[in-house]
């Protein structure tokens, strides 16, 4: 009630301005309007101000900036903020500060209702001379208590029947005012019955029909007023660490004597919604014991009229462009948390006066239950935090910045929405220079894509209500069932239960992002899609401009460097280095000759001046697409940013232009929005903004709030906003709601489709090849099994230590990295152990072998002609041996004597010349080895040692063309190596193997090998050589121009060739339909990482089925990543994982104790 | 555990062209179980008899040598009472490019050439030695009571 100064003066104030109703906030235009408004009305405003989200920022600025009447106020009431009620006729005159005739008094007590406080206001702001007068136009009741509703005689409607709420005109801030306008100071809005109990005892102190008064008493007012930085002083709710926030709300008779307090619960809304001066509560006594004593109950009536300042949409914008030094803030802030209260507090109000909303998004019930819920787990972690202390502050904030981690299961459920995809929304034809003929869906997303950037804002379609919104209905009929007037044309009220908001006007979803997301998944052609947009939504530089007046369109140098210079022609691409001349071929296979300029912007090619090269003036030169990498935009902000005067024009760079159309390609790499990329990202100008991403979250729900911050989608691309809304419902559990609202952020932003979507005749919108998994299980060898074991061991043993210190948590990334190791030593044992040592022993090999005149490497051809020429000394076992290497040069398809293999695998000959599979010899040794027995040949039984082992090696001519491998020369070449030289990993063998099985089986197919150690593609390398395996390495040290080299050497490459390939530089984008077999060598914590890299090759385009190998060694780590974590991974996301933070961690200490056990 | 390819391959190999005067058949519930069984050759006092025996691969093989045991009593200096053969090529001597094939070839020439010097039946060996026409005797003996049906 200490809010009934305000609504009174406003109303003045608009009556004054009428013809010149204050626009709304969102007008940018009219920003400066609060300053104006100080003057007019601020000063009645500022000592409620104790609800800083009513208060805008800039009121707050000026406490000077008080008027007469308030400082008036304040001398009375001491406290600026104290607007405490006195029902009597001697406060009224002192707080008038003049004697007033008794019929005055009369007057103003009738039109008040007996009310002092608005008494006194009307008094002041001169309103009640109004209300008289149109009150005198109804007929009044004489009941006590129903001399409130004179209030209703305010009601006075403009009649204004172009207007009503069911088809307003959105975004016209004249109509908002006028609304506003109508609406009386105070609005009937329904009543609820509530206890109080007495604080003081007497006889006759209350009785049943008697009107009550419920005023707040203040709370400490002098510790309220905080300074700020900038000098601001904000009015802040008591911190919840010094004290319970004071929620007492008395409530007096009508002499003005205190009689009780209302009960815990209702006081514990109805205190926040007078402190917010949201609504005004009228109470009437209900029933109270004739002789009242302390504690004893008291029923009450209270009935609860919104103030009209409630609905002013300036009040309700709590977070402005100003304030964006404090966006990023981790924890509540007053303002949210104030914000919190209000939410809550009017949901409970609606509940307790049973409005429900006529119209509203989904089960409200439902919802209100969440609000409520969510409000109280807010508290109660405040608690929580508070409790805790100092000691946990920065782990804390640190969690709450990096936000929760979203499960897969909620991922699946958020998409699952966003991809409801109608099979039969409208298709566009792209422009006819694209040269490329669209899928049906592809058209479909063209027609879309062309929709949104062509959706100005009042575009006439049927508006929709803002999904967070929800549509109530006036009560029509007071608490007794009496007609209430009505206001016309406000029939309803709009509320956010989310945030408190309230509004007359009906919100409109604001749909003003000229761009979005296409996250389509991989594979289904975002690139040729988004080329397809380029080349039908473009501006066609005018004709006449260039035939008629010649010097427009000479390029020439803009006047102001500080002036962003438009580039109406361009779209600029910001893509990942590895993608950057994809795109440019991409862009030039879709594109007719000649009819699309592409320029990639990187390196030294980016010396030129984009706001010549793109100016309108140079259209018919200017470049239509900019291909250029997000680390180019980052160089280019810093140095900015860096730069003297920072202004953006002068680098002449990608910042001094506003582009047309900016794509940001895997946009996944601006996910967090603290990132230098990120905000350069944002930094970027254009008139549509899109990204295109197959994950647009990748793990927590903050990473679409930084694709969202890039397209500047109101008001979501505002964290504060974001963080009230989305990110804290989810972490204190809310997740359904969270979801929910992210989803509805999503849906008119996103398109996406995934493979497995099927058509509405069943035929999936993709047809892809078969894919096969083959998981192939691994068998270390002695060597590397004791490596493993060692390291295995160690790291058990430091988890257990730490387990029993319990410092796991602490010393988590030491853990991890001794992990790592382990699983490095799956690979191969040296990407562990040191180097020198393993030189070493190469050498002392060699050394031995040379002793005995047989080199690593011996030319098979050289040894035959040995052989044959001491034919004559050694006679007929030479001759035998001769033979052997004769029948190998035939290529004799023998058969494994081990195991009866046809033909030998990897065919290996004794140093007695007996010939088996590799495979096979060297477990006859192991065998032995393991019996401590003398390993004998299988076949003359002589010692057989490990490096007395010769592989042939067959040098395959695959370049020759067949019809030059006719003559006699062309037969192929053998050589035979001793194995112990080319000793690898269990793994490269493995791999090997499977690529010499693939070259036999199938010529000429190419595969991609993949591994997330570069060491390990590293030792990859001289065994594929070895084996005169075609190969090229592609990794994320390359220059830009070499992996453009590699890709394009495979894709070229006639016959076969291996890609090797590391998951993190390879794993995305890339196009790799060339190849046909995959070696995933080492497993990755999640399947998915694995399956993105695989859908390289596993993708539009491939026509031939994809055979995917995953080496996974027996027994080791490697087996429990992928049968236990990967695995686990998978269920958890089916059974919704609702995870606190600590079971998260626990989780943690799970995934290493599996690997451990 | 699957059956390795070399076991397969011998088992049809032995069915698609057996050795003259052996037969090794596998169980159908366990193919690494043959039952074996060897004629006597000629000119030796087991000449007639026919010697069943049984053959276990074990999961070694052919790392390992084969499991074989008489199972028909037999009066041999180097096949115990229990069955048990010593031959060099069932131990030591194993490869892994014998096969059942040969080695069961192995058994038959043993019992065409007893090596009473390297005995596995002590007191058969002694009377081997001794008195070899009367050994011999024995051993006819117990191939017709024995080893004949």
């Amino acid at each position: 009630m200490e809010d009934n100064p305000h609504p009174p003066k406003r109303r003045r104030f608009f009556a004054q301005s009428s013809p010149s109703p204050p626009p709304e906030e969102s007008d940018p235009v009219l920003l400066s309007t609060p300053q104006r408004e100080i003057h007019s009305y601020a000063p009645i405003e500022e000592p409620s101000s104790d609800a800083p989200i009513f208060a805008d920022p800039d009121e707050d600025v000026e406490p000077n900036a008080v008027s007469d009447g308030h400082i008036e106020e304040d001398e009375d009431a001491i406290d600026i903020q104290a607007l405490g009620i006195r029902l009597d006729a001697v406060i009224f005159e002192s707080f008038v500060g003049e004697k007033l005739p008794v019929d005055v008094l009369k007057q103003l007590d009738d039109v008040s209702g007996g009310d002092l406080q608005r008494a006194i206001n009307m008094y002041l702001d001169g309103s009640w001379r109004e209300v008289k007068e149109s009150a005198s136009k109804i007929s009044r009741n004489q009941s006590p208590f129903t001399s409130l509703f004179g209030q209703n005689g305010k009601r006075k409607t403009p009649t204004d029947p172009g207007l009503g709420p069911s088809a307003p005109t959105p975004s016209s801030d004249e109509e908002t005012a006028q609304r506003l306008d109508k609406m009386p100071a105070e609005r009937y809005i329904g009543s609820f019955g509530a206890e109080g109990w007495a604080t003081r005892s007497g006889r006759d102190l209350l009785k049943h029909g008697e009107e009550v008064f419920i005023e707040r008493q203040q709370p400490q007012q002098t510790q309220k007023m905080v300074r700020r930085g900038k000098g601001k002083a904000v009015a802040v709710v008591p911190q919840p660490t010094s004290k319970r926030k004071d929620i007492v709300v008395r409530f007096s008779n009508s002499k003005g004597d205190e009689i009780g307090r209302l009960q815990h619960e209702t006081a514990q809304f109805v205190s926040t919604l007078l402190d917010q001066k949201i609504c005004v509560f009228k109470a009437v006594c209900v029933y109270a014991p004739d002789v009242l004593r302390t504690n004893e109950t008291i029923y009450l009536q209270l009935n609860c009229y919104m103030l009209r300042q409630t609905f002013n949409p300036r009040a309700i914008r709590m977070v402005d462009s100003n304030r964006s030094t404090g966006l990023f803030e981790a924890k509540e802030t007053e303002e949210e948390k104030a914000l919190r209260l209000r939410q809550t507090s009017l949901v409970k109000l609606f509940n307790e006066i049973k409005l429900y909303p006529t119209s509203a998004g989904q089960d409200s019930k439902a919802k209100r239950e969440g609000l409520l819920q969510v409000a109280e787990m807010a508290e109660e972690k405040e608690k929580e935090d508070a409790a805790r202390g100092g000691s946990t502050p920065i782990k804390d904030e640190e969690e709450q910045q990096e936000g929760k981690e979203l499960e897969q299961d909620q991922l699946d459920q958020l998409y699952k929405k966003a991809q409801t995809f109608d099979f039969n929304s409208p298709e566009a034809e792209p422009a006819d220079t694209f040269a490329m003929d669209l899928r049906k869906y592809q058209k479909q997303a063209l027609h879309w894509m062309l929709n949104k950037e062509r959706d100005k804002k009042n575009e006439g379609q049927d508006e929709s209500m803002h999904p967070l919104w929800e549509e109530y209905t006036w009560p029509v009929k007071d608490e007794n069932d009496r007609e209430l007037p009505i206001v016309e044309n406000q029939e309803k009220f709009y509320v956010n239960p989310y945030s408190g908001e309230l509004s007359l006007k009906f919100p409109v979803q604001e749909q003003n992002c000229l761009g979005g997301i296409l996250a389509d998944e991989m594979g289904l052609g975002k690139t040729i899609e988004m080329l397809s947009l380029v080349h039908s939504n473009r501006i066609e530089p005018e004709i006449s401009a260039d035939s008629g007046s010649k010097p427009l369109s000479l390029p020439r140098l803009p006047k102001n460097s500080d002036v962003v210079e438009p580039a109406p022609y361009t779209t600029l691409v910001v893509a990942p280095m590895s993608l950057l001349s994809q795109w440019a071929s991409e862009a030039e296979a879709a594109s007719k000759p000649g009819s699309l300029k592409t320029m990639i912007y990187y390196g030294a090619d980016k010396s030129l001046d984009l706001r010549a090269q793109c100016s309108v003036a140079n259209a018919h030169n200017a470049p239509n697409v900019i291909i250029t990498s997000y680390g180019v935009v980052l160089s280019e902000f810093t140095q900015i940013a860096n730069s003297a005067n920072g202004s953006r024009g002068s680098s002449g760079g990608l910042f001094s232009v506003q582009f047309f159309r900016i794509i940001l390609d895997e946009a996944h790499n601006i996910k967090n929005r603290q990132s230098k990329t990120a905000k350069a990202c944002y930094e970027l100008d254009a008139i549509h903004r899109w990204v295109l991403t197959g994950t647009p979250i990748v793990n927590r729900l903050e990473d679409l709030f930084s694709l969202v911050r890039f397209l500047r989608v109101e008001p979501w691309s505002n964290f504060a906003f974001w963080r009230t809304f989305i990110t804290v419902p989810f972490e204190s559990k809310d997740f359904l709601r969270a979801l929910d609202v992210v989803q509805t952020v999503l849906e008119p932003l996103v398109m996406r489709r995934t493979k497995d979507m099927k058509q509405p005749d069943g035929t999936p919108l993709v047809f892809l090849p078969p894919k096969t998994i083959i998981l192939e299980e691994i068998e270390l060898s002695k060597a590397e099994r004791a490596v493993y074991d060692f390291i295995y061991m160690y790291v058990k043993r430091s988890f257990a230590e730490n387990m029993e210190a319990g410092s796991v948590m602490k010393s988590y990334t030491t853990i991890f990295a001794q992990i790592l190791r382990l699983r490095q030593s799956c690979c191969h044992p040296t990407l562990v152990r040191k180097k020198e040592i393993v030189a070493d022993e190469v050498e002392a090999e060699a050394a031995e072998a040379d002793a005995k005149g047989l080199t690593d490497n011996m030319d098979l051809q050289a040894l035959i002609d040995k052989f044959t020429s001491q034919e004559n000394d050694k006679g007929e076992v030479n001759n035998y041996n001769a033979h052997v290497l004769q029948q190998i040069k035939e290529e004799a398809e023998n058969e494994c004597p081990i195991c009866s293999n046809e033909p030998i695998e990897e065919m290996t000959v004794t140093a007695c010349f007996h010939m088996a599979c590799k495979k096979c010899l060297l477990s006859l040794i192991e065998y032995a080895k393991n019996k401590n027995e003398q390993a004998r040949c299988f076949s003359c039984r002589e010692p057989i040692h490990e490096k007395e082992l010769y592989e042939v090696v067959k040098h395959e001519k695959e370049n020759i063309p067949a019809a030059f491998q006719a003559d006699a020369s062309a037969e192929p070449e053998f050589s035979l190596r001793r194995i112990a030289a080319g000793k690898s990993s269990a793994k490269i063998d493995a791999l090997i193997t499977n690529l010499k099985r693939l070259r036999r089986e199938n010529p000429g197919m190419k595969s991609v090998v993949f591994s997330q150690f570069t060491s390990f593609i590293s030792l990859i390398e001289p065994a594929l050589a070895r084996e005169r395996i075609q190969y090229v390495r592609f990794d994320g040290a390359m220059s830009q121009q070499q992996r453009s080299a590699v890709l394009g050497k495979f894709k070229t490459h006639v016959g076969g060739i291996v890609l090797l390939i590391s998951l993190k530089a390879g794993g995305v984008g890339l196009n790799l339909t060339e190849a046909k077999r995959v070696f995933m060598m080492d497993p990755w914590w999640s399947f998915a990482v694995e399956s993105q890299a695989i859908d390289r090759i596993h993708r539009m385009g491939q026509t031939e089925e994809v055979v995917v190998h995953r080496f996974i060694v027996k027994g080791s780590v490697e087996e429990r990543m992928v049968h236990k974590i990967q695995e686990r991974k998978k269920f958890i996301a089916s059974s919704l994982g609702m995870m606190s933070a600590e079971e998260k961690r626990a989780q943690r200490i799970e995934d290493i104790k599996d690997l451990l056990s | 555990m699957a059956l390795p390819k070399r076991i397969i391959k011998e088992t049809e190999r032995l069915v698609a062209e057996p050795v003259p005067g052996i037969q090794a058949v596998p169980h159908e519930d366990n193919l690494r179980y043959f039952d074996v069984s060897i004629h006597g050759p000629t000119q030796s006092p087991y000449e007639g008899g026919v010697f069943k025996l049984e053959l276990f691969l074990p999961e070694d093989y052919p790392m390992t040598p084969p499991k074989i045991r008489f199972l028909t009593k037999i009066y041999h200096p180097n096949i115990d009472r229990l069955g048990r053969i010593c031959l060099d090529v069932l131990k030591a001597n194993w490869s892994p490019a014998l096969q059942i094939r040969t080695i069961l070839l192995s058994i038959q020439a043993l019992l065409g050439a007893p090596n009473p010097d390297d005995p596995l039946a002590n007191d058969v060996a002694q009377r081997w030695k001794e008195d070899e026409p009367g050994a011999i005797a024995t051993a006819r003996e117990w191939t017709q009571t024995y080893a004949t049906s």
